[in-house]
């Protein structure tokens, strides 16, 4: 059987027609949680970095397809289809030696710059974040400079937009790794040592970002929200989360903070301004003005909080919160509580 | 042709035709070469074709095997929180699927075909030591069922395939699942490193007379180089496995993080990947060996640049061991270090870049032939190229520190490992199977199962690279809805589906052809290496007489002569092959091998026992070591027979 | 279809019926196999003695502070002992390719007897030592290596009793020695390697 040499190159082009096509839609489509839609100036060099290596490489395997099915379709009709030596020995030093040391070189050279920008974290920062991981979740801190703030939160993350922020990356079980597709590339988080990156945004926006090493059950859900705003909304945003919670005012919220203080919730959760201070599990001083639940993988919205405080394990099996076994009446005023920690 | 190699012939009357019966009592070489029949029998079987074959067929079940569960992981992400799988399950999964492919499939299978192929490619007639070829398969086997059993009681590994600690500490992994994974690792990496002395062993030693280093055909290269490989990268994967096991099971700290630098963690990172970036070499190594043998024989012509191919493969090896922290670059090590790692991994494309420009040029002009194992090769070209190239990017730090463990880099090493070994291995399968079986594989079923593979393939792998930009971390069980991943999942699903089918044709092609396939006689592509010497399948004896060679292309060669050069002398009451000198292959003397024995099953239980045993106790492990000590004395012990040999007795010289 | 190889006729080109069957050294594919052996443990022992120093990476000084060095003269006898054992090793092998076997039996058995007396100094040394496996990271990889050299010590002495036990029965002459040639490699490899985890173990602390 002979394959005719047409529809190899057709089927050669219509693959590699198919690869530009891929690509180019997904940068369409990029999103809220992509590395080819970069909104900060790290992952901005990043993505160009990975079209220029997307363009050249592209050609050196059209190249390599187009040679191959050059050598095994030519027609032989008669006339001598060898290659001299010489014409072996040069294919094989141009192609396998020296078009490689000359892209590589490049390659090299252009990707060690930008790994040294990527990398030089200012440890200078004015507002340096404090992430520790924890299966499954994530727990955050603001620091910033000449200003005592106290800002514990959870599985979300603001920055404001075109000022370096300095991140410190920290573990108390596993390893995890702290991604931000649309800002950095990923950092790990290791027990026992203390890792840096750093992000400067360029737009504000609401992006999404997930834990990407292997943590077990519930790495899946494992993610979290990016606020990238305004400075002076960000300097806002701060000063509120720094104040304690908010105190109960209706009878159902009254009531649910006295669920709250009475079940186990406060063996794990912080919620300032009240007695539960332990910092096992999120802290909830502002739970309300949060995005999502349950890091990063369900809106918080009152629906999910009672799915959640109802049957967390079902949700997000394996997770560190135990079902409570919540009364109906226990479950509402709690709803209502918490929902008013905005 | 003119052979300077001729004056070292001790025969005065050389020149003289022979015919078989004249050189050698077949019926008795027959007799001494069988394998003991019966049950026991099998077990007792020492001949490399028939462990070989075990091999072989065993890793392609694991494979099936292994493929399934790749199809369920893919069901299970074909939409955004499916339900299929559980977490606990669906971790299971994705460690024993990596596992089974990379430990108990690719490794092994190249090792097998080695084991089957090797010797007769050096015209011998059986490894060095055949007792140790027996127990290296008991122990892969044993190992492997091993771990299938815990995945039906719920106990598979569930960390991964390398398995980070402390995610595998006690405290994060209770229960067994960890303990299985380090002990049986260890335990099945004996019959990787027994593999590989036994392949260096015959191939510096056992090569027919006048094949020296450089008439030696490249698939034989690359699996010195492999065989070189596993001995250096296997015992560090042993050794960091067994670090693991005493922290979880005798409170020792090699893995702990008290430290105030966390190198308890990172320890684990660097021995794992010290082993596990020539794991993927030694898996892709072999089948450039397959390669460069398909391409000789479809394009009908000598490989071009021999010598070139040889110093990129041995040079592979080399750099192989100097990449590891490439894996590492998201672990805040210094910038400055991690720039060398790039560097290097980048410059790996350099003996890759040869090899494949050394077979486009042996195409070239060459009147390929168009049978499926060339389809497979060419294959290979796209595919792996394009996995290589991919490679380089994730080479670079920053662009890896956004595709670290997401899909993008899934994507690069499906494409490398089909491409740079699934694909050859299945060339190799449809090139080498008629010697396997003595039929040919049907042609049309090949191809159809090409194609669908080929497609199949691409359509499931290459959106994973879209998805891994698009910010889809791997390992994940599901993930919510909104996040534009949907459709790509999906194509990548069904993409899985149709490379299932491709793999089922040939399956179905294999048993129906090993049954009713056309026969094939001894050499059905006019190929070039001495295994087409023998008939097909060949006799237990391999080849009768034992043949010798001038030049790198035997089979030709004697085409093209019209004499086939051979060795007499060999004796045929016992089993014994000859040994020639390491560089030039000079007779240099004879050497009997061991017979058949239960042996190597009795040692494979001993240390069996040693390794599952320490799931539950460690005293179980100093039981073993005991054990393991009869039972070689048992495997050594002289027979009477072999201490006043019965040819002394007749009252010939013995030597 | 291709020629088939049996109608290609055969022409002599080697006869080897003159060689011989006993092979002692890299005639004898043992031999190397045993050489490939001891390039596996070479990679553990290096493995090892790499975990070692990456593990005190973390600890300012070699051992952590308050945690007492090894002893240096129970460790330098011990390990002058089974030096001194590699000696009647090579005699022992040398006298079998002589066809001596007087020398070799007697030989063999000093060498069990002094790689069990460092077996016996061994488990002495470490019974004084006060804290175990479990104590430390550098614990761990201090009592890793020893017992892991230990258990290769002993090992040899079980496979060195089986050879003396053949060598009594008169298993062994002038031809027949490949077992104690091996055994002699794997000996004289097994006591070496002591020597830089020696000077790793007892050395490097004192010495950085
Ligand atoms: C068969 C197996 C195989 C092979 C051959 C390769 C080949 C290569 N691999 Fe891959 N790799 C894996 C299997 C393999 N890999 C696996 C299994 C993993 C993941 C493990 C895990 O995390 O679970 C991995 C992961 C992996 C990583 C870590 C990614 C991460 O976790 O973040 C890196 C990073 O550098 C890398 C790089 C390379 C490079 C540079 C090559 C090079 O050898 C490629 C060289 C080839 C070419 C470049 C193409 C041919 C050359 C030419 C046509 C010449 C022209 C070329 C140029 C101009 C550049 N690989
Ligand atoms: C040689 C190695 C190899 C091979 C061949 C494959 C083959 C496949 N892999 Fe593999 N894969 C790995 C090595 C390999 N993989 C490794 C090392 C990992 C990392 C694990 C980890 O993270 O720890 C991984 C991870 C991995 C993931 C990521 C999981 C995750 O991170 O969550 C996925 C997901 O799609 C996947 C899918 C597949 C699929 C669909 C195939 C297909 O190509 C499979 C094709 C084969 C079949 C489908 C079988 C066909 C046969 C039949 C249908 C007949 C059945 C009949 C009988 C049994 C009688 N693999
Ligand atoms: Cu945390 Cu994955
Ligand atoms: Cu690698």
């Amino acid at each position: 059987m002979r394959i005719r040499g047409k529809s190899i190159s057709s089927t050669v082009a219509t693959i590699v027609g198919a690869i530009l096509v891929l690509f180019l839609t997904s940068c369409e489509h990029a999103g809220f949680q992509s590395t080819l839609n970069p909104k900060s100036t790290q992952a901005a060099e990043i993505a160009f970095l990975w079209w220029v290596m997307l363009g050249v490489f592209t050609v050196v395997l059209l190249a390599v397809t187009l040679l191959v099915a050059a050598a095994v379709l030519r027609r032989y009709d008669g006339k001598p289809g060898e290659l001299t030596e010489p014409q072996k020995r040069n294919m094989v030093l141009i192609g396998g030696v020296i078009i490689p040391v000359v892209v590589i070189f490049v390659f090299v050279i252009y990707s060690v710059s930008v790994g040294r920008y990527t990398a030089s974290v200012p440890h200078d920062a004015p507002i340096t974040i404090e992430i520790v991981g924890h299966q499954w979740w994530w727990d955050v801190r603001y620091r910033v400079t000449g200003r005592p703030l106290n800002v514990r939160t959870a599985n979300e993350i603001h920055v404001p937009v075109g000022v370096p922020v300095r991140f410190v990356l920290e573990s108390r079980d596993v390893i995890h790794s702290f991604w931000m597709p649309n800002f950095q590339g990923k950092t790990d988080l290791i027990p026992g040592r203390r890792n840096f990156t750093w992000v400067t945004a360029t737009e504000p926006g609401v992006f999404r970002g997930q834990c990407a090493e292997f943590c077990g059950l519930q790495h899946a859900k494992m993610a979290f929200v990016v606020v990238a705003s305004p400075e002076d909304e960000f300097y806002a945003w701060l000063e509120r989360q720094a104040q304690p919670a908010r105190a109960p005012v209706t009878a159902a919220q009254i009531r649910g903070r006295e669920v709250f203080e009475t079940t186990s919730c406060t063996l794990c959760h912080t919620i300032r301004g009240t007695q539960a201070l332990a910092e096992v599990a999120p802290d909830l001083t502002h739970i309300g003005s949060r995005q999502t639940l349950a890091a990063g993988s369900l809106p918080n919205t009152r629906g999910h909080l009672a799915g959640w405080l109802a049957n967390p394990q079902q949700i997000k099996p394996g997770s560190r919160m135990p079902n409570l076994y919540l009364k109906n009446d226990e479950l509402d005023a709690l709803i209502e509580y918490l929902s008013s920690l905005e | 042709m003119e052979n300077p190699e001729r004056e070292t012939i001790n025969a005065p009357e050389h020149n003289r035709f022979y015919s078989a019966e004249e050189v050698e009592d077949v019926a008795e070489l027959d007799r001494t070469w069988a394998s003991p029949p019966g049950i026991l029998g099998w077990f007792m079987t020492v001949n490399h074709t028939n462990i070989g074959r075990r091999y072989v067929v065993t890793a392609f079940t694991f494979f099936l095997i292994a493929g399934v569960l790749g199809l369920l992981m893919r069901t299970q992400l074909m939409q955004p929180e499916m339900k299929l799988l559980n977490p606990d399950l669906y971790n299971q999964i994705f460690t024993m699927h990596g596992i089974t492919m990379m430990f108990l499939f690719a490794v092994p299978v190249m090792e097998g075909l080695a084991t089957y192929i090797v010797p007769l490619m050096l015209g011998t007639r059986d490894m060095a030591f055949p007792r140790l070829n027996a127990f290296g398969y008991y122990v892969y086997l044993l190992g492997g069922i091993t771990l299938y059993v815990a995945l039906f009681m719920g106990l598979a590994p569930d960390a991964g395939w390398f398995n980070y600690p402390p995610l595998s500490n006690q405290e994060f992994s209770p229960g067994m699942r960890v303990d299985i994974y380090a002990m049986l690792i260890t335990f099945i990496e004996i019959a990787a490193l027994v593999a590989a002395v036994e392949l260096i062993v015959t191939i510096f030693k056992q090569r027919a007379p006048g094949m020296s280093l450089n008439r030696m055909p490249l698939f034989v290269w690359s699996i010195l180089v492999t065989a070189f490989m596993i001995i250096f990268a296997m015992p560090v994967v042993m050794v960091a496995s067994m670090f693991l096991a005493f922290d979880r099971n005798v409170g020792t700290h090699f893995y702990e993080a008290l430290s105030p630098a966390g190198q308890g963690p990172l320890l684990w990172q660097h021995l794992f990947w010290f082993f596990g970036h020539p794991e993927v070499y030694i898996i892709f190594i072999p089948a450039l060996g397959m390669i460069s043998s398909i391409v000789t024989t479809f394009a009908r012509r000598p490989v071009y640049g021999y010598t070139a191919l040889v110093l990129s493969i041995v040079g592979t090896g080399f750099l192989g061991f100097a990449l590891w922290v490439h894996h590492m670059y998201t672990t805040g090590l210094p910038q400055l270090g991690l720039s060398f790692f790039t560097a290097a991994s980048a410059m790996i494309a350099i003996p890759a870049g040869v090899q494949i420009f050394c077979w486009i040029a042996t195409l070239w002009g060459g009147r390929p032939q168009f049978k499926t194992p060339l389809l497979f090769v060419l294959g290979f070209f796209f595919i792996f190229v394009l996995g290589g190239l991919t490679g380089v990017m994730i080479a670079s730090v920053p662009f890896d520190a956004q595709v670290h463990d997401t899909y993008f880099i899934v994507a690069h090493f499906h494409y490398v490992l089909i491409g740079g070994a699934v694909f050859p291995l299945f060339g190799g399968l449809y090139y080498w199977f008629p010697k396997f079986a003595g039929r040919m594989l049907s042609e049309t079923a090949g191809k159809w199962s090409f194609a669908l593979m080929f497609i199949g393939f691409n359509v499931s792998f290459f959106p994973m690279h879209n998805l891994g930009l698009m910010g889809m971390p791997r390992r994940v069980y599901t993930y919510i809805e909104g996040l534009g991943w949907n459709d790509l999942n999906l194509m990548a699903t069904v993409g899985a589906y149709v490379l299932a089918v491709g793999i089922l044709i040939s399956l179905i092609n294999v048993i129906y052809s090993a049954l009713y396939g056309r026969e094939s006689g001894p050499n059905p592509w006019d190929a070039d290496t001495l295994e087409w010497a023998c008939p097909s399948p060949p006799p237990n004896y391999n080849f009768s007489p034992m043949p010798a060679v001038d030049g790198l292309h035997p089979m030709w060669d004697m085409k093209e002569r019209g004499e086939r050069p051979i060795v007499t002398g060999v004796r045929t009451d016992m089993r014994q092959v000859l040994t020639t000198t390491l560089m030039d292959a000079r007779p240099h003397a004879l050497s009997n091998l061991a017979r058949p024995s239960i042996a190597p099953l009795l040692l494979t239980g001993a240390v069996g026992l040693g390794f599952i045993g320490f799931l539950f106790s460690i005293y179980w492990l100093i039981l073993s070591f005991f054990l393991a000590f009869f039972a070689i004395v048992y495997w050594n012990y002289p027979r009477h027979d072999e201490r006043t040999p019965p040819w002394q007795k007749e009252g010939e010289n013995g030597d | 279809m291709g020629i088939r190889a049996d109608e290609v006729p055969f022409v002599r080109a080697y006869d080897v019926r003159h060689l011989s069957h006993f092979n002692y050294h890299d005639e004898a594919p043992m031999w190397w196999g045993f050489w490939g052996i001891i390039l596996i443990e070479t990679t553990v022992f290096a493995t090892l003695i790499a975990s070692y120093y990456y593990l005190n990476l973390s600890y300012p000084e070699i051992p952590p502070a308050g945690v007492k060095k090894p002893d240096l003269l129970l460790g330098t006898i011990s390990s002058l002992v089974l030096l001194s054992s590699s000696y009647p090793m090579h005699k022992a092998d040398s006298a079998s390719e002589k066809g001596d076997i007087t020398t070799l039996k007697w030989g063999l058995l000093v060498c069990i007897a002094l790689a069990s007396l460092f077996l016996v100094l061994k488990v002495y040394e470490y019974s004084q030592v006060e804290y175990r496996w479990d104590s430390h990271a550098y614990g761990s990889i201090l009592w890793g290596i020893v017992i892991f050299h230990s258990v290769h010590v002993t090992s040899l002495v079980l496979k060195t009793i089986f050879i003396s036990y053949l060598a009594w029965r008169g298993f062994f002459n002038k031809e027949r020695h490949l077992g104690v040639t091996i055994n002699g490699i794997y000996w004289h490899f097994v006591v070496l390697v002591w020597v830089p985890l020696y000077l790793v173990l007892y050395w490097s602390p004192r010495l950085f």
